[in-house]
């Protein structure tokens, strides 16, 4: 049987440079309208992350164990024998900071049982369509140690909910991730769904031309945090190191965007409470902070692990997060009076280039406002380059906070094409 | 070396069966994974073997009312699985249940797998890395990689005991180049389920991997328009296993629009076309003796001759898979088999593209839209190569046109591999394919700037 004691007993005799161990407590209660299913886990999962020096280098490696039936000895002969093999340049842990204070565990949570709280999220939902619903809680309790001797312990939350929403032939499917019950906003989602399934049915074929875009939440929050993960990958510091980054630290993230009236500024923020990224301490023992990306237009900071820190002599910040936008000026009001507009309300799929920012949106839902009027179509592509059109949007004054992400409900993208 | 389970573990299985039964519940079943992943690696920053370990035990009952009740735990000792049969059964005692015969134990693999030492592997990794000598400069970084999931699954139920052990095996090979600013990646890979020497790379797959990591693609702008396609297999074989765990599978039939456009025995799909999923095909990667709701691995027709004929379900009906063995059960294919045409596979086209290395397709269920976006496009042009061959391109149009646009398949089929992970947990499926032929929208996928 394995355990924390005898695993920080192995890894004590040893002789590895640096240690973290972080023990999972997890449970899990998920109920599924689709099969009738109710469903609870109990799970210990253990993550180990060792570092070993010798004169041709460091060598690191991060093992996760999900069984109980093992031998601790021989999980820390294997997590050593890795991080043997795999020796790089030489760096140095740098002295641990305090984990951040953050509030990551929904304190409605902290007397019930997972399975009975998704059951009632569940049943107390507000159907203004029809509805097959899934919801899943987490609850894990995190014990990190190291080989410097910081303890840390702290539970954490997660709700999922996973819905499909029919109306007559047209259906739409929801996910929301949120770490308390209020944050998944439910009611809303599905009364946006029912409004869109009524557009859906009367959605004509996409007109091809030059027009402004609009993209309205759910197709600015696709899958997550959408069109704002184009700056995700170029703060990668891994990637900037090696040189493949669109922009570099302290220059504009394109030629104009500090000059613009309302340039644009995005944070990680890892201690936002109850953000889905949120955590005190990461894997690595490194101390999760708030830290700006963009900064009025120019490229600010990176995220940076215990690795990446040190070789840059910098101090780790627990890698980006959760995202925070700055809010604009736009009060979300379409005016086509001075030409098309299309607003895009949902999309099909969103790739974009992790090294350009370059972007392929699948609209699934949109509505062309023109002088003429208003009229939904479903269907055509945009192609953009994220990163230039995101530091030229406009943005709503009005804050959204879902999931990772808080931050304007909508942008204006203005001289975008609608290919059909 | 992996810690072995309890070799009693059937024993406590069959335990919790019993008072499950004791508990009242009209069916109850025990599924119970104990699964090894080993990956040995050489690359050009050195070599490694990594191991790791995954258990877990899945009780599932349903009530009179057809509910059901799963509990998951990763303790498989005999505590552990009677704590979790507490959390179900609370106190009850246990029912006589006829098991049927004790199963047979499961063939071990020669070599056997848990017990080969790191050098073993890794000298197995070299031989493949060694294999191809003609080195490039222009290749930025090389890999060989051998991947194993070795998982021992036991099913327990009222009349039914049975073990499978599933020993799926992986071999590629990666080489990456630059082409202007961009790193090309290609790869090479053969799965397959059964032992760890039972298949290999072929040396042209080999020197295929390299080849392609090294084409210099032409600088010239894409014109964006309709053109006949030829699919090499790894592209079809992308755009079949998105398609069918999007569409043909008893929970995309819940939407609506799913359900109205492949209704059965509509006639959507080119006559060419029959597709079958066959989890007992002989060493499949995707391949299983039964699922993990215990039933018994059988064939399934999906389409035959462009008809659609079946979907596949689970609650019972034979394609209930989970993650890991662990996850949340869900209606998954298994190994995938479309059957061969009669033409040759280097003569599919005579002006079109040839289009190879998927880099992802996507199906948008409720509009039957599809993107599928590709590594390379050769051009042919009178049966024969232009030389010319555009990076990064994607086919976009409704998935139902252009099946219904297929005319051709090559005598020659592919199996593919595939493995991904969902919440941490794999899921691993097959498919068997000819390359394809057939019409649609072809764009660049960037635009030039």
């Amino acid at each position: 049987m394995i355990d924390r004691r005898t695993l920080v007993g192995a890894l004590e005799v040893s002789r590895l440079a640096d240690w973290v161990i972080v023990e999972r407590r997890r449970e899990i209660g998920s109920v599924d309208e689709r099969t009738r299913l109710r469903r609870t886990e109990a799970r210990q999962l253990w993550t180990l992350t060792v570092h070993h020096d010798s004169p041709a280098g460091r060598g690191s490696a991060h093992i996760t164990v999900d069984a109980v039936d093992e031998n601790a000895e021989a999980v820390v002969d294997q997590v050593a024998a890795l991080a043997r093999a795999s020796i790089g340049p030489t760096w140095l842990s740098r002295p641990l900071a305090a984990p951040a204070r953050v509030r990551v565990e929904d304190p409605a949570l902290a007397k019930r049982e997972p399975l009975d709280a998704a059951s009632e999220l569940v049943k107390r939902l507000v159907r203004p369509t029809e509805v097959v619903a899934t919801a899943t809680i987490t609850r894990d309790h995190v014990y990190l140690d190291t080989r410097a001797g910081l303890h840390a312990e702290w539970t954490e939350t997660l709700y999922r909910a996973e819905l499909l929403a029919i109306a007559g032939a047209r259906s739409v499917v929801l996910s929301r991730d949120a770490r308390h019950r209020d944050g998944l906003d439910l009611s809303a989602a599905l009364v946006n769904a029912s409004e869109d399934l009524k557009l859906l049915a009367r959605a004509g074929a996409p007109v091809a031309g030059k027009c402004s875009i609009v993209l309205a939440s759910e197709a600015l929050l696709h899958d997550g945090i959408g069109v704002w993960a184009a700056f995700v990958s170029q703060a990668d510091a891994v990637i900037e190191r090696q040189g493949l980054t669109r922009y570099r630290e302290r220059a504009p993230i394109m030629p104009g965007a500090d000059q613009i009236s309302e340039p644009l500024t995005i944070a990680s923020d890892g201690a936002l409470d109850f953000g889905v990224h949120s955590v005190p301490i990461g894997d690595e023992g490194d101390a999760v902070r708030r830290f700006p990306l963009v900064e009025r237009g120019v490229a600010a900071g990176l995220g940076l692990s215990p690795r990446e820190a040190a070789l840059r002599g910098r101090d780790a910040n627990g890698g980006v997060r959760n995202l925070v936008v700055e809010a604009g000026s736009w009060s979300g009001t379409i005016d086509a009076s001075m030409g098309r507009v299309v607003e895009v309300r949902r999309l099909r799929s969103l790739s974009i280039d992790p090294y350009t920012g370059e972007a392929s949106l699948e609209i699934a839902l949109a509505v062309d406002h023109s002088k003429a009027g208003t009229r939904p179509f479903a269907g055509g592509s945009l192609r953009i380059d994220l990163i230039a059109a995101l530091a030229r949007a406009k943005r709503t004054a009005a804050v959204l906070t879902r999931g990772a992400y808080k931050g304007p409900q909508a942008v204006l993208v203005e001289r975008a094409e609608l290919i059909a | 070396m992996p810690t072995d389970v309890d070799p009693q573990v059937r024993t406590y299985l069959r335990e919790a069966v019993a008072k499950l039964r004791g508990a009242g519940f009209a069916s109850a079943h025990v599924l119970a994974v104990s699964r090894h992943r080993v990956t040995a690696a050489i690359d050009v920053l050195g070599a490694g073997v990594a191991r790791g370990q995954c258990d877990g035990a899945v009780l599932t009952v349903r009530d009179r009312e057809g509910m059901v009740r799963e509990h998951v735990t990763n303790d498989l000792s005999r505590d552990g699985i009677a704590s979790a049969v507490k959390v179900l059964a609370g106190n009850a005692r246990e029912a006589s249940v006829d098991f049927g015969r004790a199963p047979a134990a499961p063939p071990i693999p020669n070599p056997e797998l848990r017990r080969l030492p790191d050098a073993q592997l890794l000298a197995r990794v070299g031989a493949l890395a060694m294999r191809d000598r003609e080195v490039s400069s222009r290749v930025v970084y090389s890999a060989a990689l051998l991947d194993i999931d070795d998982a021992t699954v036991w099913s327990v139920a009222p009349g039914r005991d049975v073990v499978q052990r599933l020993v799926r095996v992986r071999r590629s090979l990666t080489r990456v180049a630059w082409n202007g600013t961009r790193p090309i990646v290609s790869e090479a890979t053969r799965a397959w389920r059964g032992g760890i020497d039972e298949q290999d790379l072929s040396q042209a797959e080999i020197v295929a991997a390299k080849d392609n990591a090294l084409l210099l693609m032409t600088p010239r702008a894409f014109e964006d328009r309709e053109y006949a396609v030829a699919f090499d297999p790894a592209v079809a074989a992308s755009i079949i296993d998105v398609a069918v765990r999007s569409l043909l599978t008893s929970s995309a039939a819940r939407r609506p629009e799913v359900a109205r456009r492949l209704a059965i025995g509509a006639n959507i799909i080119a006559p060419l076309v029959t597709l079958v999923d066959d989890p007992t095909a002989p060493g499949a990667y995707g391949g299983f003796q039964f699922d993990d709701e215990g039933q018994p691995a059988a064939a399934l027709t999906l389409v035959d001759r462009g008809r659609i004929v079946g979907r596949l379900e689970d609650q019972g009906r034979g394609r209930g898979r989970r993650p890991g063995h662990v996850g949340r059960v869900e209606p998954a294919p298994s190994h995938l088999r479309v059957a061969p045409g009669t033409f040759e596979a280097a003569a599919l086209v005579d002006d079109g593209f040839v289009l190879e290395g998927p880099l992802g397709t996507v199906v948008d269920p409720a509009s039957d839209r599809v993107v599928i976006a590709v590594a390379r496009a050769h051009e042919r042009v009178a049966g024969k190569r232009t030389g010319r061959v555009f990076a990064d391109i994607e086919l976009v149009g409704e998935l139902g046109k252009l099946f219904a646009s297929i005319n051709g398949l090559s005598k020659q089929t592919q199996s593919i591999g595939l493995r991904d992970e969902l919440d941490g947990q794999p899921r691993w499926r097959s498919i068997e394919t000819p390359w394809l032929k057939g019409r649609g929208l072809l764009r660049a996928r960037r635009r030039p700037t």
